[in-house]
Parts: structure tokens; C-alpha cells; sequence
């Protein structure tokens, strides 16, 4: 009930500041921009000319699930910024600006406040996402050839794991932090430096978060879910849920 | 080179537009809502009609924020 | 019976002590003013009272806490500087914390609009809360106080920022209130302590140097002062008889009065009115002054 009431007052806040508009429309540009540029880029290429006589271009056309990762590409640099900058505030704004006196001076069970704002910020960041995955599949098949929408429904599956991780980190920070510049800093910082840990030490840390992307794409071009690919999953769910429960101890025993 | 263009098809292409339009327009029309913006309005309307591309965008992470 | 228990309270940021072991008790349905100078440690006692500060030392007890350990069910409060969800109108933040408080939606609606009207916001209950006045603020943020019919009211400075206007409505608001919860508030301001309060906690430097109602504190601080005023100019042998007098010291003329400390008034009334009648003195005032607050306050700052 009380659960309920936090997670709507979010959504008529997306609403009200029309994130519920901008943040899909953001994601679909993402999600379709890189089909269309690559499927023009020769043809552009040519008729602003330049090229030397004889001269032969040779941009290679990606296959359909190529073609379809361009799109977890652009959310994973330009998309996972957004996201860093609408969940920034999340908690933190709150805390620093002083709505949390009249808030939590309520009989507010922790808990409920931070995963109901979690879940609220994941509805549309998840569902922005889904457009942009949406219209990036719709172009690949237009312009590339055809790629199964189950194919795609599970590449997404898998992707959405990356995409709650991350908000989940970002809220973790949020409780850590009353800056919201710094919870945008430390968020993408956190991000990055499992990303790289993941890079170096992959072979031993073949379950950590940080192999989601490249699973997406392992998917897209085989079709089959290995098992690497379910236990990862299994450790990010279980990942988002320790940092959620952390998250929630934090502000129950921070000094506001 | 206009008719190699004129070949595009412009069907595929329209979506970006019609986006970027709508990212206009709802920008513009939250830009006179709000109260305050985060520096003078009329500033984040050039922002939001010149910058292409990523105005709007632009005005809605940095424009509105309290 | 005691609403709640502080017992030795403390609290320290940093190494510095910015409360240092107080003990009080709220009585219900009474108004108590938590007074002192800027600095005093008065909003981190109520920010502890409220669960946002955790306390270093000492214990807060809530004479329901048995019923359940979340000592925020009981308590409404207002912070120095309300800041509000300012894209909500008035009455859809009142539903919001309701709604938090564990109301339903339909009791939350009905108990908004007789809160908005206490308030005198009814007019203004579906504008947004960012176009509201600071005083308007200041009432919403009572009225969202009370949204969970709490049984203590706690107001930090609720009328410090507010204009003369403003403040009047906040001060009879109050009034109004402590017929239904007992209310603590701090403020720096005497006048505002001395106004609307029964009692009165009076915190100086994270210390609770005095505690009590208005007029037990009064006695405790009676200066023992007496002024007399004369109708003409004062008498020429008055100083001579006025020394001869035991009890008496600090004599200080002015022009058609005299104010003096006796250290006991009850000797000092009897023996001044007998001189007077005896030698016919003009005698238009015979006053044994009562402390003011602004007396009382100066002197335990002082001590």
C-alpha cells in the first residue's frame, strides 16, 4: 500500500516533468540512428564525392545482428549516460534539497521508499529502452535483412539484466552520496571500473555483470543461451538484490 | 548529388524527423510552463530550436532541473 | 503521565558537543516552547525527537512505544525551512503524506480538505506548491503535520520568517491546535515563548539550564524589584528613609520614580505603605515588579 503510493508518485512526477515523453523519444533516436547512418553512409559518401577516381569503397554491411547491436552500442555509451543524469537525483536531490524532512518524517519503512523509487526509475527506463531496441530491430529488418523477434525479445531479456544493474548501482550511490554530481560521477565511475575488471580478469570472473553486453551480442549471432549466460544473470539478479537491501540498511542508519 | 538525395527514401528517414520534432515541441512547450529554467528562457529557446540533434535533449537534462 | 521521556540526550558531530545531556518530559495536551539563542542546539534536539539524527548518548521514550517501535507514527513535524514536492498542489502533497501516514485515499482526501480549510488554503488547495508564499508554506507544512493526527506537534521556528501578518495566522493556528496534540516548538523569539507557550525549556549551549511553566519560572527568578511612582517630584527626605529601611539596596532615582531591591518584599511592602501614609507621599504607583521573560532569559544566559 504504501509501497504503491511512493511508486505512483513517481510516475505522475515523470509525467508532470515529461520524462515519460523525452526519455523514450531519446532512446528510440539511439536505438535507430546508427541503421540509418550505416545503410546511408556509402550513398552520402559518394554524392558529396571527393573520392579519387577509381577510388572503391569498401564500408562492409553489417549482418541483421550486427546491424541490431548498434543499438545496444549506443545505449551502452550515450544511453547509459542518460540514465546516470534522470537517476542522479533519485535520492540524493531529495536529501540535499530537504523534501526527505517532510517525507520521512512519516512512518516511511525504508525499504519501500527505495524500491519503489527504484522501480518507478526502471519502468521508464526499461520501457524507453524496449522502444529503442524496438525501432532498432524494425530498421534492421528493413534495411539489413530478417532477424527473429524472438531473437530479439530474449537479446532484450538478457539486456535488461545490464540495464537494472546499472540503475541499481546508481541508486545504491544515491544513498551513499548527497551530491548528485558526485552520484553521477561515481555511478558511471563504478560502472566503467567493473567494466574493465571484467576485460582483464574475465576468464576467472566468467559470472560478473559486467560480460551482459557482450553476451547480447554472443546471442543475437548464435541464438542460444549457454549456461555462462543464465549463471550471469542468476549473479546480477542476486548482485541487485544485495546492493537493494544495502542500499536500504545505509539511509536507515545515515545521519540525514 | 541532389538527385543521388532524392533517392534516398525518405520514408526510413522521416522517423528521425518526426522525433526531433516532437523533442521540439514538447521542449517548447515545457520551457513555457515552468516557472524558472535553469538561466534565461530565452537562451534555452535557441538551444532548443539551433542545436541539432540534441537541443531539446540538452534543455531537458539541464534546462529544467529545480 | 509523561508523553515522552528524554533522558540524558546528547549529541555530538565531530568532537563538539552541540547537545549536552538533557532530560525533559512533555506532558500532554500542554505547549512547550524550546528557547534559546541561535546556535543552542535546539533543531538537533527536535531532529532527534523526529528519527533524523541519531543520538550519541541517552534516550528518547514515547509513552506508546509499546504498541510499535516506529515513533514516527505519533509525531507530526515542520522544519525550519519546509521544502515541498513544488510540482504537487497543495492538496495532492496533503494526500501523499496521508497516504505515507498509512491513511486510505478517501481519508486522506477528506481529512486534506479539512486541514486546507483549518489552514485557510482552500482557495489555493489546487495551485502548485511552487507558486505559494513562504507563508502559505509555512501553514501547508502545519497542516501536512498534522495529516496523521499525531499526538505530538513538533514545529521548528515556525514563525521566525514569517511577517507580522503571517505570523499572527501561525501563532492562532497553534492555539488552535494544542487543543488536539501537544505541541513543542522552538524559537529564539521571547515574545512568540512567552505568547502562546505553558512552558518553556530553555536551552544555552546544548544545556537545559531551565525548565518549568511561565510562572513557576517567574517566582524562581523574582528579583525581589519595587517601584515607586510619585505624582509630583519625589520627596526630598525620601533617600534618607529609604536608607534607614533594613531589606533594602540598589536604590535608583528617577525622575518621578524609584525603583530599589529589597530582599524581602513582604517586610519592605509593609514598612514602605506605613512611611507613606505617615508622611503623606504623593504615591500614584506601589509595584513589586514581576520578571519578564526578557529578565529571566538574560540572567540564565548570563549565569
Amino acid at each position: 500500500m504504501q509501497w504503491a503510493v511512493i511508486f505512483k508518485k513517481e510516475m505522475v512526477e515523470y509525467a508532470r516533468n515529461v520524462k515519460w515523453i523525452w526519455v523514450p523519444m531519446v532512446f528510440l533516436l539511439f536505438g535507430i540512428m546508427d541503421q540509418i547512418t550505416t545503410y546511408y553512409l556509402p550513398k552520402i559518401l559518394e554524392s558529396v564525392g571527393g573520392m579519387p577516381e577509381g577510388a572503391e569503397l569498401n564500408i562492409p554491411i553489417p549482418d541483421p545482428p550486427a546491424a541490431l547491436y548498434m543499438s545496444i552500442s549506443e545505449f551502452n555509451m550515450l544511453g547509459v549516460m542518460v540514465i546516470a543524469l534522470i537517476s542522479m537525483g533519485l535520492i540524493a536531490g531529495e536529501l540535499k534539497s530537504g523534501v526527505y524532512e517532510l517525507v520521512l518524517s512519516k512512518p516511511v519503512k525504508y525499504s519501500n521508499y527505495i524500491t519503489a523509487k527504484w522501480a518507478g526509475l526502471s519502468l521508464l527506463v526499461l520501457s524507453s529502452v524496449f522502444l529503442g531496441y524496438l525501432g532498432g530491430w524494425y530498421y534492421v529488418n528493413i534495411l539489413y535483412g530478417e532477424l527473429a523477434f524472438s531473437t530479439f525479445i530474449v537479446s532484450f531479456l538478457i539486456y535488461t539484466m545490464y540495464i537494472l544493474f546499472f540503475i541499481t548501482i546508481s541508486v545504491f550511490v544515491n544513498t551513499l552520496v548527497k551530491n548528485p554530481g558526485l552520484v553521477l560521477f561515481l555511478s558511471i565511475a563504478l560502472l566503467i571500473a567493473i567494466t574493465i575488471i571484467t576485460r582483464i580478469f574475465g576468464h576467472i570472473l566468467s559470472w560478473s555483470p559486467g560480460h551482459l553486453s557482450s553476451y547480447v551480442n554472443e546471442y543475437l549471432h548464435t541464438g542460444t543461451m549457454t549456461g555462462d549466460m543464465w549463471a550471469t544473470m542468476a549473479t546480477t539478479l542476486a548482485i541487485i538484490v544485495l546492493l537493494l537491501f544495502t542500499a536500504v540498511t545505509i539511509l536507515k542508519n545515515k545521519e540525514l | 548529388m541532389w538527385e543521388e538525395l532524392a533517392a534516398l527514401n525518405w520514408a526510413l528517414i522521416a522517423p528521425l524527423l518526426v522525433i526531433e520534432l516532437i523533442l521540439i515541441v514538447v521542449a517548447l512547450i515545457d520551457l513555457s510552463r515552468i516557472e524558472k529554467a535553469n538561466g534565461p528562457k530565452w537562451a534555452w529557446v535557441l538551444i532548443i530550436l539551433f542545436v541539432t540533434g540534441i537541443g531539446p535533449i540538452i534543455y531537458f537534462i539541464f534546462g529544467r532541473r529545480q | 503521565m509523561s508523553l515522552i521521556e528524554v533522558k540524558n540526550l546528547s549529541k555530538s558531530f565531530d568532537g563538539e558537543d552541540v547537545v549536552k545531556g538533557i532530560t525533559f518530559e512533555l506532558t500532554p495536551g500542554k505547549c512547550v516552547a524550546l528557547l534559546g539563542p541561535n546556535g543552542a542546539g535546539k533543531t538537533t534536539t527536535l531532529r532527534m525527537l523526529a528519527g533524523f539524527s541519531k543520538p550519541t548518548n541517552g534516550t528518547i521514550t514515547f509513552d506508546e512505544q509499546s504498541l510499535s517501535s516506529d515513533i514516527r507514527n505519533y509525531i507530526g513535524y515542520l522544519p525550519q525551512f519546509p521544502v515541498f514536492h513544488n510540482w504537487m498542489s497543495g492538496k495532492e502533497f496533503l494526500i501523499y503524506v496521508g497516504q505515507l501516514s498509512h491513511l486510505s485515499k478517501s481519508e486522506a482526501d477528506s481529512r486534506a480538505d479539512e486541514l486546507l480549510d483549518r489552514v485557510g488554503l482552500t482557495d489555493a488547495k489546487k495551485q502548485r506548491i511552487g507558486k505559494y508564499s513562504g507563508g502559505m508554506k509555512q501553514r501547508l507544512g502545519i497542516a501536512q503535520a498534522m495529516m496523521n493526527r499525531p499526538k505530538l506537534i513538533m514545529l521548528d521556528e515556525p514563525v521566525s520568517a514569517l511577517d507580522p501578518i503571517g505570523r499572527r495566522e501561525v501563532l492562532n493556528l497553534m492555539r488552535e491546535i494544542k487543543k488536539d496534540a501537544t505541541i513543542l516548538f522552538s524559537t529564539h523569539i521571547l515574545n512568540d515563548a512567552e505568547e502562546i507557550s505553558d512552558e518553556l525549556l530553555l536551552l544555552h549551549h546544548g544545556e537545559l539550564v531551565e525548565q518549568g511553566s511561565l510562572d513557576e519560572l517567574g517566582n524562581l527568578y523574582d528579583s525581589g524589584k519595587i517601584i515607586l511612582a510619585f505624582q509630583d517630584n519625589i520627596p526630598a527626605d525620601m533617600e534618607e528613609k529609604l536608607n534607614k529601611l533594613s531589606h533594602i539596596t540598589d536604590i535608583e532615582f528617577k525622575k518621578q520614580s524609584i525603583e530599589f531591591i529589597s530582599s524581602d518584599v513582604i517586610a519592605s511592602r509593609a514598612e514602605i505603605l506605613q512611611l507613606a501614609v505617615q508622611n503623606d507621599w504623593p504615591l500614584t504607583k506601589f509595584e513589586i515588579a514581576k520578571t519578564t521573560l526578557e529578565d529571566l532569559f538574560m540572567k540564565v544566559v548570563n549565569q
